[in-house]
């Protein structure tokens, strides 16, 4: 058990049953992260670099089909797999709850990429450009990462860092919903929250303890700060 | 051929040992050129890894670790070669070691060295390699030895020294041979590393005690050097790797790679340098009977793998246990026919064990299921983790398999460079046998030696 | 050395050192104190409103843009129709900017047509060319030799191509879109009486019953009915909506259905009528929603006489007790909604079919009301038949009495050929393109005029299907044009200039802009002040004029002078023996009609339902394929009575065994580096029906036949095919 060093602990609720698998989420956060393009080559040899990845399941059999779909993206786990193993410390637990990558300690023993039971961790197999003028479009506030690099996701932490910058100029908290990653600021149908767990009276600390609540590999004893809640169901009243 | 020691005069010994050491024929030097070759080929692979990027091998998307880590590990498991021939037959004084060990106790070294080589090649950002190091930095960063990794490079470290020492230490006296027989360069040389041997009876007490200590140091050294290996995987939580039993199942598993490279090993010196008097069909009839006991034991550990894996049925688990057997049946077969079904068929008859052909194929059948062993382990658990949508596959590329080959060809270089360099048969173990078993002629009558049991 | 020597050097070297210090390094700090450029601030970034027009939703959107580039689309939260949410497409316009092969400057084709030969010319010479051409058409005195074709236009620029168009004296302006609502619209006006598209009060509906309308990917205003979708799901306390689906397959928004019901092509009409049937049979409708449209239970039980459950089963092969529960809980669980989409809409019967559906609406009372349909509420003034206007054009260019086509946007691609659009364009001895990338409809046009992308763009857009707000989203340049390109509405001021006379005195307009600012000011000006251009900034930052919820009428009915909707057995093109499969030709989430092709973001996310990257696919029902031997991944073709194409086959549980699905945008041959060659443009498999009485858009009645070709179907998956079927290892 960590002590409380800070007012925050990053987390996310991910309700199934308001995601439409639409997929914004996936690109609001390639653009917002300067994840690198991906030609077909590339992703058949099981090189993607999405951070994010929208699972798709096909249940039952015609005409008793059932679709799931599976938002996945770094847990954030609070005994995550991936630190521990990295010879480096460029993965590490920071006081927020967030699981962090240290991109220029990074030496790409790819150990943390095995280790994640999510396979949420993506390496840079290739050296990854834009060609201009798309390059113009990488945010300054992010790392481009070279090859031989793992990245993730982040929960946009230059976002969090942002807004920790203003609050700290007005000398009070993040407030709640104030700062957002992309994916979850884009999700047409809110199906991504993302807030303080931390502060009870949160909205992804309440929806957090909705009864429908589940985590992923729950059994492998993470303790993800990503919360799902499940979907489907042909009760309408 | 006879089983006993036939007595030959101390001369005569000295010059079939070091014959190995008289100035090397056209045939070598073909020999030679051919491994650097093959190892400037590797070379050539890895330079083009570290040029354009890791895209360049198989690794994907969940299989990040492939060829690389499975030789890695392969040739730890080799490097336990000299421990269980060298240490453990010194410590129970079975005699039959001595020709063979000094092959052994290098071929550790060398495997040891190939096997440290492959870390650094499989970095994503090879140059950075050195934050791995604890060295003082302003930054004040520290490497994290919670990780395996860090637990891997320490104990290859203490690996790596503690039997080259045990190598050198044991060289010692055969050295001063060397020196004593030369001249030149050669002279210079031998004399360097000998130390100033003497042959004193303190040095030789010194040498007993020092030896029987190293060896029993060694023991534990290795044991730990694999289970750690092993604890790359068994820490994670990976299914099919997520298992109590891979510290002892990898350590068994390296004695009997260790043990059927020795024996391969073993057939090979016989032949180049006409030492069929020194390894004798005796010799192959015992590492005979080692390699089954290990084959037992490792069948043991392989089934109990299964059998726990099958009776708890855990669904990720047994997955990734049918996947493995669905996709790479050819694979396991092999693996299970070199591992287990013919090491202990074969083994349990005394005329095939003397007989050095059966040796050799068994010996290099074992190896080569070893090989498959590590990549069964290895690759189908990453293809087939906890997210099955994200499942993937691997093949090695040109470059992984390079690398592989060249690491063969690299150990052998150094192999054939020090037998032509330094006595590849224990010259001055061989001979303390001879002496102490021979019978000396005291005046009329010839008495059995009266030189101390050890 | 010598002492002295010792000292001249000592002295010389430290000299120079602080010589060297000496030298200012002002001039490098400098830039840093005072920005270059437009009090732009390294570092800090700057968001401006403006909206997508990415489709014809028109969310509002915010760009986050440093250093003076653009760096993030984010969606308008105080934009009525998307509330700060944004989907793929929207978020990846960024590319569409910043695209590599993007047109820099006006060409003028060098090559014969569709080679991709041009030359660069300058602005003056391009206008100047146009201008010509239709000058020798006014001095021939056949202006009505000029055509134009855009997408549906609202706002400024349909007001001003309407004045070109009118002042040249041209009726040949063809808004023209294959996703185009017209069907909706006239589906309204027949059964409503207002010619409108409805808005759809998902959010707080407890029961949808959706016939293919597929508003997560596309239908009217995506975003906005994903939103609400969201809501009618978990947004209160103890209610959550349910969803049924009606459709042969299984799209991405019936992925999300509580229920899906496999209905045969064609047959959808049958099974609303069979369901009002059901319904008024057991008195289960609104009687006073029914007594308001002057109907009545009895009279309407004999106009549905045919449509009893037997028959219905039979004609949509759905089971009996799944249309009976259905019915029962369409019509018991109040407020519902029904809503009908393209997929039904473009069936030989599609119109009745739609008309069938709203009536389903009707029966439950939900008019008007929260939870319901609102007939008026969508806004979105349009032709009701722009398909009919398509075929006079092809009629008239094939004719030869076209002689000038100005083209926005890529009809060549996105228009089905058995239309004969593209056959009938190339007789057209004149085009001009305003492509931004050199697509198709570029490639075939002797003049390419190069528009400025959306980001770069002034403009004003009335958001389709908007909730019942009267909005006009505003559309403002976030960057300075990167290339010498110029908005489409100022190269046609400039033509109206150039062409003198009534042109240039119909358009009396310095540039778009101002005309933007002039329709704002009209709008507001009762409203407001006199400070006009404080109101301006303001809604500049605001991203529009966003109004109150206006009112929409109440008490909508039935229009009595509407015949009865009575979809007939559904035909399709393909004689059932040789082409035994339907084709259902689908807009995907990341290609719409084949304008998100060019952008790698959006061929790089894996389809939603198939999980195919970089390419066009088929799907397959997992029966027929193991019938035809075809495997995931194998090449198939599949032919038409109008064409054949080659392409991967994706086994696709969803989807009816009778039935195989391409999705729509790929095959393109020109659209940059990332879209060009890639796929299969499945719009050539489809026929045209002859209809009798007037021609429809009957896109989803036409037959195939599959045959596998080969393994070599290089099919690239996001997801595992097999660990696709396993959700019981994560426990979802």
């Amino acid at each position: 058990m960590e002590k409380m060093t800070s007012p925050y602990r990053w987390g996310m609720v991910i309700d199934l049953d308001r995601c439409t698998g639409c997929g914004a989420c996936v690109v609001a956060c390639q653009a917002e992260n300067n994840v690198a393009l991906c030609d077909k080559k590339e992703i058949s040899e099981g090189r993607g670099m999405q951070w994010l990845r929208i699972e798709r399941f096909w249940a039952g059999e015609y005409p008793d089909v059932r679709v799931r779909f599976l938002p996945v993206l770094c847990q954030h786990c609070h005994d995550a797999p991936c630190e521990p193993v990295c010879p480096v410390y460029a993965s590490y637990h920071n006081p927020d709850g967030l699981n962090g990558q240290v991109y220029n300690r990074c030496v790409g023993t790819r150990y943390c990429g095995n280790n994640c039971p999510y396979a949420v961790r993506v390496f840079n197999f290739y050296p990854h450009t834009w060609p201009q003028p798309l390059d113009s479009q990488l945010s300054p506030d992010i790392t481009v990462r070279s090859r031989g690099v793992m990245e993730k996701c982040t929960f946009c932490v230059q976002r969090i860092r942002r807004a920790k910058e203003e609050a700290r100029g007005e000398e009070r908290v993040i407030r709640d919903g104030e700062v957002q990653p992309a994916c979850s600021q884009t999700c047409p149908s809110e199906a991504l929250v993302f807030g303080n767990l931390a502060d009870p009276r949160s909205r992804v600390s309440r929806l957090s303890r909705s009864p429908r609540r589940f985590q992923l590999l729950e059994h492998l004893g993470t303790h993800p700060s990503v919360y799902y809640l499940k979907g489907g169901g042909r009760e309408h009243v | 051929m006879s089983d006993t020691p036939v007595a030959r005069s101390a001369t005569q010994l000295n010059d079939e040992l070091l014959s190995s050491l008289r100035p090397p024929s056209r045939r070598w030097y073909l020999l030679v050129l051919f491994l650097l070759a093959v190892v400037a080929w590797g070379l050539v692979a890895f330079t083009w890894q570290v040029t354009h990027g890791m895209y360049v091998t198989g690794k994907n998307r969940p299989v990040m670790w492939g060829f690389y880590i499975t030789g890695f590990v392969f040739w730890v498991g080799l490097s336990h070669s000299g421990t269980m021939v060298s240490s453990i037959l010194r410590l129970s004084r079975a005699n039959w070691r001595r020709p063979i060990l000094r092959a052994a106790e290098a071929m550790t070294v060398f495997c040891i060295l190939v096997a440290g080589l492959f870390p650094l090649i499989h970095l994503g950002r090879n140059w950075t390699f050195f934050y791995m190091i604890p060295y003082p930095n302003q930054r004040g960063l520290w490497p994290n030895f919670r990780s395996a990794l860090l637990w891997d490079m320490t104990a290859i470290t203490a690996y790596i020294i503690g039997s080259s020492l045990f190598l050198y230490l044991g060289m010692l006296p055969d050295l001063a041979v060397a020196r004593d027989r030369s001249g030149g360069w050669r002279r210079k040389l031998y004399g360097l590393l000998a130390m100033g041997w003497r042959g004193s009876a303190h040095e030789w007490a010194v040498y007993h005690r020092a030896s029987t200590l190293m060896a029993a140091l060694i023991i534990p050294v290795a044991v730990s050097v694999h289970s750690i290996v092993a604890w790359d995987f068994a820490v994670t939580v990976v299914p099919g790797w997520h298992s109590t039993i891979f510290p002892p199942y990898f350590v068994i598993g390296a004695i009997l790679s260790g043990v059927a490279a020795v024996i391969t090993l073993m057939i090979i010196i016989r032949r180049a340098f006409n030492l069929e008097a020194y390894l004798t069909p005796l010799h192959f009839d015992n590492m005979g009977k080692l390699l089954l006991v290990i084959s037992l034991l490792w069948s043991y550990a392989y089934f109990v793998e299964v059998q726990t894996t099958w009776y708890a049925h855990e669904p990720i688990e047994w997955e990734v246990f049918s996947f493995m057997a669905d996709t790479y049946t050819p694979q396991l077969l092999l693996m299970l026919a070199g591992n287990s079904v013919v090491p202990i068929a074969f083994m349990c008859f005394r005329r095939l064990r003397r007989s050095i052909s059966v040796m050799l194929t068994v010996s290099l059948l074992v190896n080569v299921a070893m090989f498959i062993e590590r990549f069964l382990i290895i690759v189908p658990s990453l293809s087939h983790k906890n997210m099955p949508f994200a499942w993937g596959s691997y093949s090695p590329s040109w470059v992984e398999i390079s690398v592989n080959i060249a690491a063969v060809a690299g150990f052998a270089l150094l192999f054939v460079l020090f037998a032509k360099l330094f006595p590849i048969v224990a010259l001055t173990d061989v001979r303390e046998l001879e002496v102490r078993e021979a019978e000396v002629p005291l005046g009329r009558t010839r008495l059995p030696s009266i030189a101390g049991k050890e | 050395m010598k002492r002295r020597t010792f000292l001249q050097l000592g002295g010389m070297t430290a000299a120079g050192a602080a010589l060297a210090g000496c030298r200012s390094g002002n001039e490098k700090l400098i830039p840093y104190l005072i920005p270059a450029d437009e009090g732009v601030t390294p570092g800090k970034a700057e968001y401006y409103a403006s909206s997508c027009r990415f489709c014809p939703a028109g969310c509002g959107i915010l760009v986050r843009v440093s250093d003076g580039r653009a760096k993030k689309v984010e969606g308008n939260p105080a934009h009525p129709v998307n509330r700060g949410k944004l989907c793929a497409r929207g978020q990846a316009i960024l590319q569409e900017l910043y695209h590599p092969d993007r047109i820099a400057q006006p060409l003028k084709r060098s090559g014969s047509r569709g080679s991709g030969e041009f030359r660069k010319i300058s602005w003056d010479e391009g206008i100047a060319l146009l201008t010509e051409k239709l000058k020798a058409l006014q001095q021939e005195k056949t202006t009505d030799r000029l055509a134009l074709l855009t997408p549906p236009l609202s706002g400024t620029l349909a007001d001003l191509t309407d004045r070109f168009m009118a002042a040249f004296g041209s009726p040949n302006h063809l808004s023209f879109e294959l996703l185009a609502p017209d069907w909706l619209r006239r589906a309204t006006r027949q059964a409503f009486g207002r010619a409108s598209l409805p808005w759809y009060d998902l959010a707080e509906t407890r029961y949808l019953l959706g016939f293919g309308a597929d508003f997560v990917e596309h239908h009217l205003s995506p975003v906005q009915y994903g939103h609400a979708f969201g809501r009618m799901r978990q947004a209160r306390d103890t209610v959550r909506g349910h969803f049924t689906y009606v459709g042969g397959r299984m799209s991405l928004t019936g992925a999300s259905a509580d229920r899906w019901l496999p209905a045969r092509p064609g047959s959808e009409g049958t099974l609303a009528l069979g369901l009002a049937r059901l319904i008024l049979a057991d008195s289960l409708h609104d009687e006073q929603a029914l007594a308001a449209s002057g109907l009545q239970r009895e009279k309407l039980l004999r106009r549905l006489a045919g449509y009893q459950l037997t028959r219905v089963a039979e004609q949509t092969g759905l089971p009996q007790q799944a249309i009976v529960e259905v019915a029962r809980e369409f019509a018991t669980t109040r407020p519902a909604l029904a809503m009908a989409g393209e997929a039904v809409a473009f069936q030989s019967n599609g119109p009745e079919a739609v008309r069938a559906v709203l009536l389903l609406n009707l029966l439950a009372g939900n008019l008007n009301r929260p939870g319901g349909v609102y007939p008026a509420g969508g806004g979105g003034a349009g032709p009701e038949n722009s398909f009919s206007g398509l075929l006079s054009l092809v009629a008239k260019m094939r004719a030869d009495r076209i002689g000038v086509a100005m083209i926005q946007g890529n009809p060549v691609h996105a228009i089905p050929p058995a239309t004969g659009f593209q056959e009938a364009l190339a007789r057209v001895p004149f085009i001009v393109s305003f492509a931004t990338l050199l697509d198709d409809t570029a490639l075939q046009a002797d003049l390419i005029l190069p528009d400025h992308a959306a980001l770069e763009s002034w403009g004003d857009v009335i958001p389709q299907g908007s909730a019942r707000e009267a909005v006009v989203g505003l559309i403002q340049p976030v960057v300075t044009p990167l290339g010498d390109t110029r908005q489409i509405p100022d190269s046609l001021l400039a033509t109206a200039h150039r062409l003198g006379g009534g042109m240039a005195a119909s358009l009396p307009f310095q540039s778009y802009r101002e005309m933007v600012k002039g329709a704002m000011r009209r709008r507001i000006a009762p409203a407001r002040g006199t400070d006009f251009e404080t109101a301006w900034t303001e809604l500049l930052r605001q991203g529009g004029l966003f109004g109150k919820i206006g009112s929409t009428g109440e008490g909508f009915r039935r229009a009595t002078a509407a015949a009865w909707p009575e979809p007939g057995e559904p035909r399709f093109a393909g004689d059932e023996k040789e082409y035994p499969l339907h084709l259902q030709v689908f807009p995907s989430t990341a290609f719409y009609d084949g304008r998100g092709a060019p952008l790698p973001w959006l061929q790089q996310l894996p389809d939603p339902m198939s999980t195919v990257v970089w390419d066009s696919w088929v799907e397959i029902n997992p029966r027929t394929a193991a019938e035809l031997g075809i495997s995931h991944g194998d090449l198939v073709e599949v032919t038409s009575p109008a064409g054949s194409l080659r392409a991967p086959a994706v086994i696709y549980p969803g989807i009816r065994p009778d039935m195989v699905a391409i999705p729509l945008g790929q095959g393109q041959q020109g659209g940059g580096r990332y879209a060009r060659g890639r796929g299969a443009n499945p719009l050539s498999l489809l026929a045209m029906i002859d209809e009798g009485t007037e021609p429809r858009p009957a896109w989803h009645a036409t037959r195939v036949r599959l045959t596998r070709v080969s393994e070599k179907g290089n099919l690239v998956t996001a997801g595992h095919p097999q660990g696709s079927y396993r959700s019981d290892l994560v426990g979802i």
